[in-house]
């Protein structure tokens, strides 16, 4: 009986203790030296637009929420040009907000960018303090989708009959391609359902990209294939490899693969063209 | 390298120059007369003549007496009363002894060879432990593993909290020779690496060689393990087994015809999924429930031998075990299974009392499959290596300045590397990948084990290695030397020297052995690894019943292969483009003091280490910027000191208690350094916390220390023997760091819908609290 006994306090210890196996510490990284961080996208029909932020130590202190915040992230004070076949397009120090897209810029120009597909357009930044910052990229052309397949359920579950989708285009022959995928549903705003990139390796012509069965019918789904260059499916695979390797103990962290140059210590981001299609299903049993 | 050649041919000829004496050769097999199974490292001593040799692995002996005198010849095994024979021999005698373990219920038998012995043997930088041993050290979840116990041995450290990844003196997880009964076991591991492959109780020797390897072993440049399953008791039928909180396990064996052939089988199996499937079932109707994947392992290993006449003896063994994970819900069926299949057959021949030969078949095979299945689309994913094997080794013992071994070995690689097949039920949509190698290992061996004069002895061999695959072929040249010197009775001096060649290379891209590691073949641009390791120690016998060690190692490492940063491994035909070349350096002390005798047995040993990885070159230098070019580093398991302390100690003849304690230098793990903010293109939120990497293995863990505590109980029914083995693991509840991240806490700002980072913390997991846990053993 006293064994029995032991056993259970033995067992009331184990799940007592076993409800504490994750606890906040304090660690001490290696020096980080302060950086910047480059996003632009030229996207043909929009203005020629950029966002340079500070790239921090992990531990340094974060901006405070209030009207200090952009000031303290931002990279203010920068000389910004983008050249494209002998025209310099010069970006101004200049807050905006796109609403629409939901995403803030710190310089902007007036021109719109053309859809020059596969024609070099460089980028040149020189900071305040002396750092030079430098790229090149193309616009791709996009590709198109096909045709979006709703497919619904032969059965009900839970009383609703679900659906899923079917995204098909076809890939361009003869060269390496990388795509990526999203899936919204209701409104551009919102998480995506899907976020992926790949590229061709797998397929030959005819690609399909298919939900799981569920979305109800009169949903509104938005499907998204951008026609990504090298340069951009690295950075989104880096970045993402980096954000898991950070949490997933079988995981292998990555250093950011950037295409931007620079003589200076952490200068990471990307310039890049953007082109996709989009397609809109409100789904229809 | 021609003047080795030329220098190792001249000492292997030596024997040849050694005057010949007037002598008979005595030979046989020691066996345990309680089970009939032969045992390995018996010493066999001519106390007045000063000559001594011990049985080989398949517990054969040889050495020559002088003829026509009488001498006493003692035959001994630590735990097993000893045997003298008074003999006069006027010609070549074979004796065959067993040897009686009566004693055994009174003394604790912890290791298989004596400490004078270990002395006298040119083989230095080797560590063994019995299965008796291995049953006794206080386990997780009391599932006896002789392979994590093994651990606790100087030189060995473990991966991560709980894995059985080996990284022995600094080599990577891939760079172990393991053989089951002389197959290969490609992955050693259960659960995740948390259990070894190999059932305890089916185990009847573990020997793993750190450094100063044979000639007869090749292919791995940093240890070879050598597993022997039991052969089965070929005088009475018996059986053992247990019951534990995750799985229960049996063995049997016995005669089938008494004395001249028996068999052995064992088989374990988790059971967990029983209870998480009843827990899926009870909460079927329970929305917020989130179903438990099925999970459980199990593994067979049988063996049958058959003694052929007086001459021959033929072995039969098997292994074969499976994990299986299984999840499935109103989406999808998803299955992953793993595991490895080994067969050897094994012809013993005696050719005459100087001339012994072992000739050995094997199979292995390892895969794992994942399938997916999807409404209209399924997805398969797979990897398998398979080896077909055949290998015969000759020990000959000339006299008894010279015994010489030599053999061959081909292999019949089979690779089918990262194989995937997906599409949609119509066959609208298809998609395939893959590659298949296959490629012929072969080795060929000479060794000598040359005594001088009673305190000097050289084991000096050759072993010459290829590898063949589609065109790309390699060979290797491997020098092997040992020097035992001995000063006196209580000291002796030792130095090694081996150079390996590895021709298989395991793609793995963490510190973890996970079952979807991939085996990959040399090839034109992944050309074989090589290791060349110098080691220097000494033994020193307190007493009889303590032993000290010392050693210092140094091996230096070409052509260690590691992953370019953000190398694509998912079903990836080009595979080698991921891949970056480069060289490594380990070296190290390391330091053990063991007793074996005694109610107060066990052992505390010490290492201090260094390993370092660097001068890497990309395969494909096109593909890849600046960033992805690796630096120098050291791997995660760098660890600067390990410490750990086993006492069993037995209490009376009822009850034993075991205590171990483990201290090491915190590994390494590579953490961001930097952050920066994504805000990425319009579709899709912001990332407000991006990590931001930079030199790999940037911070060391904290320290890891735990102490592990055992009570095994005795009893003795009528019909046999039971205890109960009761283990508290982490006893005074350590939080030894398995896993660091750092997390970023965020709020959406309410007027862009834009996510700010508000704080950054870094969080430390732990996988083992104080852990109990009751195991009920029996055999009869």
């Amino acid at each position: 009986m006293k064994f029995i006994h032991f056993l259970y306090i033995a067992f009331a210890i184990f799940i007592v203790a076993a409800c504490d196996l994750e606890q906040e510490i304090n660690i001490d990284l290696p020096d980080f030296e302060r950086g910047i961080a480059v996003e632009c996208y030229l996207e043909p029909g929009k203005p020629f637009r950029l966002l340079m932020t500070h790239a921090e130590a992990y531990f340094a202190p974060l901006p405070p929420l209030d009207e200090t915040f952009f000031d303290i992230l931002l990279v203010d004070s920068a000389s910004v040009n983008i050249i494209h076949q002998g025209v310099t397009y010069s970006l101004q120090n200049n807050f905006s907000f796109d609403i629409e897209q939901g995403k803030f810029f710190n310089y902007v120009a007036p021109q719109i960018v053309p859809a020059n597909y596969n024609i070099d357009f460089d980028l040149n930044i020189v900071t305040k303090d002396g750092r030079t910052i430098t790229a090149t990229t193309t616009i791709l052309e996009p590709i198109t989708i096909d045709s979006v397949v709703v497919e619904f359920e032969d059965e009900p579950r839970n009383d609703t009959l679900f659906a899923r989708t079917l995204t098909y285009f076809n890939d361009i022959p003869d060269q390496r391609n990388f795509f990526r995928r999203m899936v919204h549903l209701s409104s551009l705003d919102s998480i995506p359902l899907q976020d992926f990139s790949t590229d061709d390796r797998f397929v030959q012509d005819r690609v399909v990209f298919g939900t799981q069965f569920e979305f109800a019918d009169g949903d509104t789904v938005f499907h998204t294939i951008f026609h990504l260059n090298e340069d951009h499916y690295n950075f989104l695979e880096s970045t993402q490899n980096a954000v898991n390797g950070n949490f997933n103990p079988f995981g292998q962290p990555s250093p950011i693969i950037s295409n931007l140059e620079s003589d200076a210590e952490n200068i990471t981001g990307i310039f890049t063209g953007l082109s996709f299609d989009q397609v809109i299903s409100i789904l229809e049993e | 390298m021609y003047r080795i050649f030329s220098a190792v041919l001249l000492i292997l000829a030596l024997p040849f120059w050694l005057k010949a004496q007037e002598t008979a050769t005595l030979s046989g097999t020691i066996i345990e007369a309680e089970t009939g199974e032969t045992l390995i490292g018996a010493t066999i001593l001519v106390a007045n003549y000063n000559l001594g040799t011990t049985t080989n692995e398949y517990g054969f002996y040889s050495f020559s007496i002088p003829k026509g005198e009488e001498i006493n010849v003692e035959f001994s095994y630590v735990g097993f009363s000893s045997v003298v024979k008074t003999l006069i021999l006027k010609e070549d005698q074979t004796i065959n002894i067993e040897l009686s373990s009566g004693i055994q219920l009174e003394e604790v038998v912890v290791k298989a060879n004596s400490f004078e012995e270990q002395l006298r043997s040119t083989q230095m930088s080797v560590e063994e432990i019995s299965t008796k041993e291995a049953k006794l050290v206080p386990v997780i979840f009391g599932e006896s593993d002789i392979l994590k116990t093994i651990q606790l041995k100087p030189g060995i450290p473990s991966g991560s909290e709980g894995t059985t990844g080996l990284f022995v003196r600094g080599g990577g997880a891939d760079q172990n020779l393991i053989v089951l009964d002389e197959a290969v076991v490609y992955n050693a591991n259960h659960l995740f690496g948390f259990f070894s492959t190999f059932n305890t109780d089916a185990v009847k020797d573990l020997k793993i060689y750190k450094g100063g390897f044979p000639a007869q072993y090749g292919g791995r440049l940093s240890s070879v393990i050598d597993v022997k399953l039991k052969e089965g008791n070929n005088k009475k039928f018996a059986g053992s087994g247990g019951i534990g909180i995750i799985s229960s396990r049996l063995t049997l064996e016995g005669p089938i015809e008494k004395e001249k052939s028996s068999f052995m089988i064992s088989g374990r199996r988790t059971y967990v999924d029983i209870f998480t499937r009843l827990a899926n079932q009870a909460n079927e109707e329970n929305e917020d429930f989130s179903p438990i994947p099925d999970y459980y392992f199990y593994d067979l290993n049988t063996k049958i031998n058959f003694k052929l006449g007086e001459k021959d003896r033929l072995y039969l063994s098997g292994y074969f075990g499976r994990d299986v994970f299984g999840f499935s819900n109103d989406f999808f069926n998803f299955d992953f299974d793993w595991g490895n299949a080994t067969g050897t057959a094994r012809w013993n021949h005696v050719f005459n009392p100087k001339l012994f030969a072992n000739t050995t078949f094997t199979y292995s095979d390892y895969q794992y499959n994942i399938q997916n299945r999807v409404t209209g689309f399924s997805f398969k994913v797979g990897s398998k290596i398979r080896d077909t094997n055949v290998k015969t080794d000759f020990y000959y013992a000339i006299n008894n300045q010279n015994t010489i071994r030599f053999g061959a070995v081909a292999t019949y690689h089979q690779f089918q590397v990262g194989r995937l097949q997906a599409g949609s039920d119509d066959g609208e949509i298809e998609f395939s990948a893959g590659q298949n190698f296959d490629g012929i290992q072969t080795g060929a061996y000479l060794s000598d084990e040359i005594t001088f004069n009673p305190q000097l002895k050289l084991n000096v061999g050759l072993r010459l290695s290829g590898f063949f695959n589609d065109g790309d072929n390699y060979f290797g040249l491997e020098p092997r030397v040992a020097l035992n010197y001995i000063l006196n009775d209580k000291v002796a001096l030792k130095t090694s020297y081996a150079r390996m060649y590895q021709y298989l290379h395991l793609v793995a891209n963490s510190g973890i052995t996970l079952p979807t590691d991939i085996w990959y073949p040399s090839t034109k641009l992944v050309k074989p690894q090589r290791s060349d390791q110098v080691a220097i120690g000494g033994s020193y016998l307190l007493n009889r019943n303590l032993f000290f060690n010392i050693e210092s190692f140094y091996k230096f490492l070409d052509r260690q292969i590691e992953f370019v940063d953000g190398a694509q491994l998912f079903a990836n035909d080009n595979l080698e483009q991921e891949f970056a070349i480069g060289k490594g350096r380990s070296y190290g002390l390391e330091l053990s003091v063991e007793k074996k005798e005694g109610s107060l047995t066990g052992w505390i040993g010490y290492t201090l280490s260094w390993t370092r990885r660097g001068d890497f070159d990309l395969i494909d230098n096109t593909r890849f910027f600046e960033q992805n070019r690796i630096g120098d580093f050291s791997p995660i398991y760098d660890r600067r000191h390990d410490i750990s302390v086993v006492a069993i100690y037995e209490i009376n003849r009822r009850l034993t208690a075991t205590a171990t304690f483990v201290y090491g230098s915190g590994d390494l793990r590579w953490l961001p350094t930097g952050r920066f903010t994504f805000q990425d293109v319009y579709g899709q939120g912001s990332s407000p916390v991006v990590p931001l990497y930079e030199g790999r293995n940037n911070y060391r863990l904290p320290a890891y220390h735990r102490l592990d505590l055992g009570l095994v109980i005795k009893f003795f029914p009528k019909w046999g023997e039971s205890d109960l083995t009761i283990n508290v693991i982490n006893a005074y509840d350590r939080r030894n760091t398995f896993f660091i991240y750092l997390e970023p806490e965020t709020v959406t700002d309410i007027n862009t819908g834009i996510e700010l980072p508000t704080r950054v913390s870094a969080n430390q997991v732990s996988l083992f609290p104080i852990l109990p846990s009751l195991t009920w053993n029996f055999k009869f």
